[in-house]
């Protein structure tokens, strides 16, 4: 059990900077999440903590102690990578007990461990092939098994379920938030997908360009995005976001007329999620315009709206049927859940 | 139809140019072998005599000197290329400010002509003027004067040194593309795992460079076994026959003492010896193949 600071560090490929100058600190026991889109330094962030990776400047701290110069082996961590790094020579059952191996477990203990292990990650029937032998998902379940074998102080994890099927990924979900429960061990994890993010972490991390740009329970980076980009980047189907100008106190863009909190200016983007919106038959609705189309997703359909540039999406019961171009009408369930921001800054406003 | 014959057309000078410069030679020295042919008495092959040759070879003393000198040099010269290559690859794989540099200077061995280098050492180890034999007498003064290459043993030191000398550096870069080809993760992974550098070598690295290594020593043996330039511009053979290697042999016996017959079933040994290392390696490599490929 360990916690994590992330003091000013700074990460330059040559002239490139892939993580600007910034601090994080991973609390004991944390199940923190980094969550971006692809190339905006995850893996770089996870790497420089293993120790992979020198940082250009900076500290890192684990446990209260400086381990810039530590090598990965003493900063007591294991890890999932990216592309598996799986042993090739060696079977999937070498390939587990490896680390317990060289920290000198006996060998009665690793034995039963890596029973365990891979019954946990459903690969019992296949301890004895090699890696070859295996598919991208299975090898990904090898790379999992190998790192949760042990009981480090921290976890990192580098997308390790992206490649196994939805039902599987849901399955291993589970169980490595009860396995985080259970240990308690500080875990880091990367993904892109952001139901993963949303259902496993304790606090989400958004990256842009190397960048945190919200650091946040999952509940209020979803509940209040600090900007554009992760209001546009968290949920699915993601927000609405409307361009439009604000007068007199209400927000307008063709069909959109809603009353807004905020003095009249240009260059507004209000923005609500799907389900924050009902359907309505009356025509004086805040939203207006035709139907656009309509997709039932098994236990809700979203219909979405368009009128003019303004194209809305909402979430309705499963059951909603109409024809489409035909005038369509909605209305936001609850003002305090619409979000304002300013279209050249992307920052939130009010 | 004809359209798809003309490729057929169109390979047959190849293929004939491919029969008369290495196809009919082949056969014709293999029927040789199983002849009677001094050269010195007739310009044409004589009398079939059978195997007589091959039996004949086997109790030859100077034969079976030359298939032994041949083992220990081949022996020796591969596993110590092998292993100095891919301890010089380690070294060099991390791209450091002399990379290029050492790169080049490494390739300058590989460049210079076996014949060649033969001449060199034998200067370099002349007791009297060589630099490497009064450097030596210099720095240990118990080894002035030693006559290096009238030695059977410090001879035969000196044609395996010639040789890993000349093969390393090209032997380091194929290591060097193999060690390159292994996926990073696989180190990072046991060095988070907690393997000792070591460790990380011998289990983990060396491991997955099985196939470069065997390609490396079978390349290396072939190589080795056909060695004749050293032979002839360092040692001659000598002292007596303590350096006579088999392709050395051969080329006294067919052309020194005009044995054609008794040459051609020599040469169809030492490629008999070949044709199985290179058998056996094929296999080795395809098993390789259905094990390691991740
Ligand atoms: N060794 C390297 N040399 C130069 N640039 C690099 C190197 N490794 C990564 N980068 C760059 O650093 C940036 C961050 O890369 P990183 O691998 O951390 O992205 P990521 O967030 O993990 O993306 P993904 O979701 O695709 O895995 C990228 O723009 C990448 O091109
Ligand atoms: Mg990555």
């Amino acid at each position: 059990m360990a916690e994590v600071r992330l003091v000013d560090i700074e990460k330059k490929y040559g002239a490139f900077l892939a993580v600007p100058q910034q601090s994080l600190t991973i609390h004991d026991g944390e199940f923190l999440v980094l969550l971006g889109p692809s190339g905006c330094g995850k893996t770089t962030t996870m790497r420089m903590i293993a120790g992979l990776e020198d940082i250009t400047s900076g500290d890192i701290m684990i446990k209260g102690e400086r381990v810039n110069d530590k090598p990965p082996k003493d900063r007591d961590i294991a890890m999932v990578f990216q592309n598996y790094g799986l042993y090739p020579h060696m079977t999937v059952r070498q390939n587990i007990e490896y680390p317990l191996k060289l920290r000198g477990v006996d060998k009665a203990t690793r034995k039963a461990r890596v029973q365990e292990t891979a019954a946990k990650v459903e690969l019992d029937a296949l301890l004895d092939r090699r890696p070859s032998e295996l598919s991208g998902g299975q090898r990904q379940r090898v790379a999992l098994a190998r790192a949760i074998v042990r009981t480090p102080s921290i976890f990192l994890m580098d997308e390790p379920l992206s490649n196994l099927d939805a039902k599987l990924r849901v399955t291993m979900r589970a169980e490595l938030k009860h396995l985080h429960h259970e240990l308690g061990v500080t875990t880091v994890y990367v993904t892109h997908d952001q139901m993963e993010a949303m259902t496993l972490a304790n606090r989400v991390a958004v990256m842009r360009e190397g960048r945190i740009v919200q650091l946040d329970t999952p509940k209020k980076i979803y509940a209040e995005p600090a900007d554009l980009f992760v209001a546009g980047f968290i949920g699915s189907p993601s927000m609405n976001l409307i361009d439009g100008v604000v007068k007199g106190g209400v927000f307008r863009a063709d069909g959109v007329e809603i009353p807004v909190p905020l003095g009249d200016r240009d260059g507004v983007v209000l923005g609500i999620r799907p389900e924050e919106i009902d359907i309505t038959q009356d025509a004086g609705a805040p939203i207006s315009g035709k139907l656009y189309a309509l997709e039932l997703t098994g236990e809700s359909t979203l219909v979405t709206l368009r009128n003019g540039p303004s194209s809305v999406c909402a979430r309705g019961h499963a059951d909603f049927e109409a024809e489409i171009d035909s005038p369509c009408y909605l209305a936001p369930k609850d003002e305090a859940r619409i979000h304002l921001f300013d279209r050249a800054s992307g920052e939130r406003l009010g | 139809m004809k359209d798809r014959l003309l490729p057929y057309w169109l390979l047959i000078p190849a293929f004939m140019i491919v029969l008369a410069t290495t196809i009919y030679p082949l056969a014709y020295s293999f029927i040789t072998s199983f002849r009677a042919w001094d050269l010195t008495k007739s310009r044409r092959p004589e009398g079939f005599v059978g195997i007589d040759n091959y039996i004949y070879a086997t109790g030859e003393s100077q034969f079976l000197n030359s298939l032994w000198v041949t083992f220990i040099f081949v022996i020796t010269s591969v596993i110590l290329t092998v292993i100095l290559a891919m301890a010089l690859a380690l070294l060099l794989r991390r791209k450091g400010p002399m990379h290029t540099f050492t790169r080049i200077i490494l390739i300058l061995p590989f460049a210079m002509s076996p014949a060649l280098i033969g001449v060199s050492y034998r200067f370099m180890f002349n007791p009297e003027f060589g630099v490497i034999a009064n450097g030596l007498g210099a720095v240990f003064p118990a080894l002035q004067g030693v006559p290096w290459l009238a030695d059977p043993q410090l001879a035969m030191g000196i044609l395996v040194l010639t040789d890993v000398w000349h093969w390393t550096p090209y032997m380091t870069f194929m290591c060097l593309g193999g060690l390159a080809s292994i996926p990073r993760e696989t180190e990072e992974a046991a060095r988070i795992d907690g393997a000792s550098n070591l460790r990380i070598i011998f289990g983990i690295i060396l491991p997955q460079m099985r196939g470069v290594i065997l390609v490396m020593a079978v390349l290396k043996t072939i190589f080795a076994l056909k060695m004749f330039d050293q032979v002839v511009t360092l040692t001659g053979g000598g002292p007596g026959t303590s350096t006579e290697t088999l392709a050395y042999f051969i080329f006294n016996v067919g052309f020194r003492w005009f044995d054609m017959g008794y040459a051609s079933a020599l040469a169809w040994i030492l490629t008999a010896i070949m044709m199985f290392i290179s058998i056996w390696y094929v296999r080795m490599l395809l098993s390789e193949r259905k094990m390691a490929t991740a």
